[in-house]
């Protein structure tokens, strides 16, 4: 330890034992004769301290018990490394710095340092070479300031730079600031993108030359929300029917609200537009709107339907029944009046075929074909079809034949079904006219199938495909009577059983209308 | 078992034509042109119909209100129905007992067979 001139020992002598800065009494005597020594030593927000020329501390006052947590017993005679972590002691750096004031007359540095607890916190230190008035180095003065309640404070700041950051970069909406006067100051990715401005270039222009907005309809000149919110010190809202023009000179609707930027006090320092396209959302709900107005068209028609049916079957009922009287009635000797009533009453059956197939067409086209399974016995259901078309065949001069081979019990719906046998029957009588039809029914394995062959023409190759769409007729030049639509309300029926239907040309001509189905609804 | 029929229907051509029809074959019809008629007739009948014909879609009081109606008279709700309708989409769950669906126009041999039927498992019961 150097030895301690006769200044340093009197400043020793008037810190007491335990390091605190001299009482009032005391005080009052040292500010008279020794003024700035009761500074330093009253002063506890910095740590000033004196090292000998060799580095050790010299003197100690309140700044630096509370700042390195040492009693200045403990403090004194230390080496200044003391205070350093182990990284800066393997780099010297105590050494180094008193080099460099030695070197400079000062040194300035900010680092962690260590308190007499082991703990860190970061510093800001300043060593100076204390000089005799012949220039003789005597010592050092080092003043530490700790730093980490500022540090934090600026650590948290930037924190949350980044976070407000990161969320305003990283938001759907497009946002733009400006200063106090409205120049830009910054613009998101979205607000870039939407405006065509890059933030570097947006950057201290007018926000009304960067937000072009203008009323959609009158195409006029938009007032900027800006201008407003600075003007005002308000919120202001959406705007309606306002549309942005980019740089490029795409118009673009959409929708925008402003707010002022306050400061602590509540003064303005600026505005925030927030804004976006809302050109997908207009398009959305037109996309609603049309939905459903669809929705509404197709309940009105179905509305329609149902009493159009009930309305057109209600009078058709009455005539067959009224037919089938007179059938009745007719003195059976007189049969020139029996074929007459037999021929209306045909007549009233396609008439009832036709509504129905027209009605399930639409049925089918919303979805509506409902299926009503029952048990019953298939080829008792092919049998009553066959004698229900029995007499149109004949006229048509096509024999009917069946086979069938037992009874076929399954479920399935009975209407729908046999609707299926008399489009298919129907069909096969009026492309095969003049040559015989046979109707086959049985059971393979866990189905049903319904074969319907007829010895005509067949269909045209080029047709196949086609026979069982809507409104498809294999012949267009020859009209066959009939919408078109019997094999197609077939083939719905069928599918709706989860069944299959075909149609293929026979090897000895004609053609075979092949229907398959699960005996039981799986 | 009696050989009496109530027919329910709105339309007097349909009502006239099936009483034709089913007292050709030997029954005995009565008939309503409404749910509150019938509730009414019914009412009024010394001995109940072994057979009601109920038409679906019809003014002042429907086929589905005169079912909910009448289950509030034992004797009444003793009588089997079948529903006769030109309506294809037939609501089920309001049917009640009504299971025998004779859809319109109807064919007379399907219709006597629907009434034997239900004639049978009445008698049965």
């Amino acid at each position: 330890m150097s030895s301690v001139d006769h200044e340093d020992a009197d400043i020793d002598s008037s810190l007491d034992a335990a390091g605190e800065a001299p009482d009032s009494a005391q005080a009052t005597t040292l500010y008279a004769e020794r003024p700035f020594q009761l500074l330093v030593e009253s002063v506890k927000d910095y740590a000033i301290f004196m090292l000998d020329r060799s580095g050790r501390i010299a003197t100690w006052n309140a700044g630096a018990q509370l700042i390195k947590g040492y009693s200045p017993e403990e403090a004194m005679g230390k080496h200044l490394s003391i205070f350093y972590t182990p990284e800066d002691l393997e780099r010297k750096k105590p050494e180094h710095l008193l080099a460099a004031a030695l070197r400079d007359g000062r040194v300035e540095d900010e680092g962690f340092r260590v308190r007499k607890d082991g703990s860190r916190f970061w510093a800001d230190v300043v060593i100076t070479a204390l000089r005799d008035a012949g220039g003789q180095l005597q010592g050092f003065v080092k003043v530490t300031r700790d730093l980490t309640a500022r540090k934090k404070a600026e650590e948290a700041l930037q924190q949350s730079e980044e976070s407000l950051r990161a969320t305003l970069y990283g938001i759907g909406d497009a946002v733009l600031a400006t200063d106090e006067k409205g120049r830009v100051t910054r613009i998101n990715p979205v607000a870039e993108r939407l405006t065509g401005w890059s933030e570097a270039e947006a950057f201290g222009h007018h926000v009304s030359e960067v937000f072009s907005i203008m009323n959609e309809e009158t195409r006029q000149t938009a007032q900027n929300p800006v201008d407003r919110v600075l003007a005002e010190g308000i919120v202001v809202g959406l705007a309606n029917h306002t549309a942005l023009t980019a740089r490029d000179g795409t118009v673009r609707p959409i929708a925008d609200s402003g707010a002022p930027i306050l400061d602590a006090l509540g003064t303005p320092r600026g505005a925030v537009l927030v804004f976006r396209d809302v050109t997908e959302e207009r398009r959305a709900q037109e996309e609603r709107l049309r939905l459903t107005q669809a929705q509404e068209a197709i309940r009105l028609r179905d509305e329609f339907l149902s009493i159009a049916s009930h309305e057109l079957k209600t009078p058709l009922t009455a005539l067959q029944l009224q037919l089938q009287l007179l059938r009745e009635a007719a003195s059976p000797g007189d049969q020139a009046l029996a074929k007459k009533l037999e021929r209306a009453l045909r007549i009233g059956v396609r008439l009832s075929t036709l509504i129905e197939d027209l009605l399930d067409v639409s049925r089918i086209a919303t979805g509506r074909l409902k299926l009503r399974y029952e048990a019953f016995d298939l080829e008792e259901a092919v049998r009553e079809v066959l004698d229900r078309l029995r007499e149109s065949a004949h006229q048509a001069r096509c024999e009917l034949h069946s086979t069938v081979s037992g009874p076929i019990p399954g479920r399935w719906d009975r209407l729908r079904i046999e609707q299926v046998v008399t489009n298919l029957l129907s069909n096969s009588i009026k492309y095969g006219a003049g040559y015989p039809i046979t109707v086959t029914a049985r059971r393979e394995g866990d189905s049903a199938v319904l074969e319907v062959r007829d010895r005509g023409p067949g269909i045209p190759e080029t047709e196949l495909s086609r026979i069982f769409e809507r409104f498809e007729r294999a012949s267009p030049t020859r009209h066959y009577g009939g919408l078109g639509l019997g094999l197609y309300v077939a083939r719905e029926i069928v599918q709706a059983h989860a069944g299959v239907i075909q149609a293929v040309n026979a090897a000895e001509g004609g053609a075979c209308l092949t229907v398959r189905l699960p005996l039981v609804p799986r | 078992m009696t050989r009496k029929i109530l027919i329910v229907d709105d339309d007097l051509d349909i009502r006239e034509l099936l009483a034709e029809l089913l007292e050709s074959r030997g029954f005995d019809v009565a008939t309503a042109g409404n749910g509150l008629e019938a509730i009414e007739l019914l009412k009024s009948m010394t001995a109940p119909p072994s057979i009601i014909l109920l038409d679906l879609m019809m003014p002042i009081m429907d086929g589905y209100a005169f079912l909910e109606e009448r289950k509030k008279d034992d004797v009444l709700a003793s009588i089997p129905v079948a529903i006769i309708t030109a309506g294809h989409c037939v609501d089920r769950s309001q049917l009640g007992g009504a299971g025998t669906i004779v859809n319109k126009p109807i064919d007379p041999q399907k219709l006597v067979r629907a009434i034997d039927s239900l004639q049978a498992s009445a008698q049965s019961s």
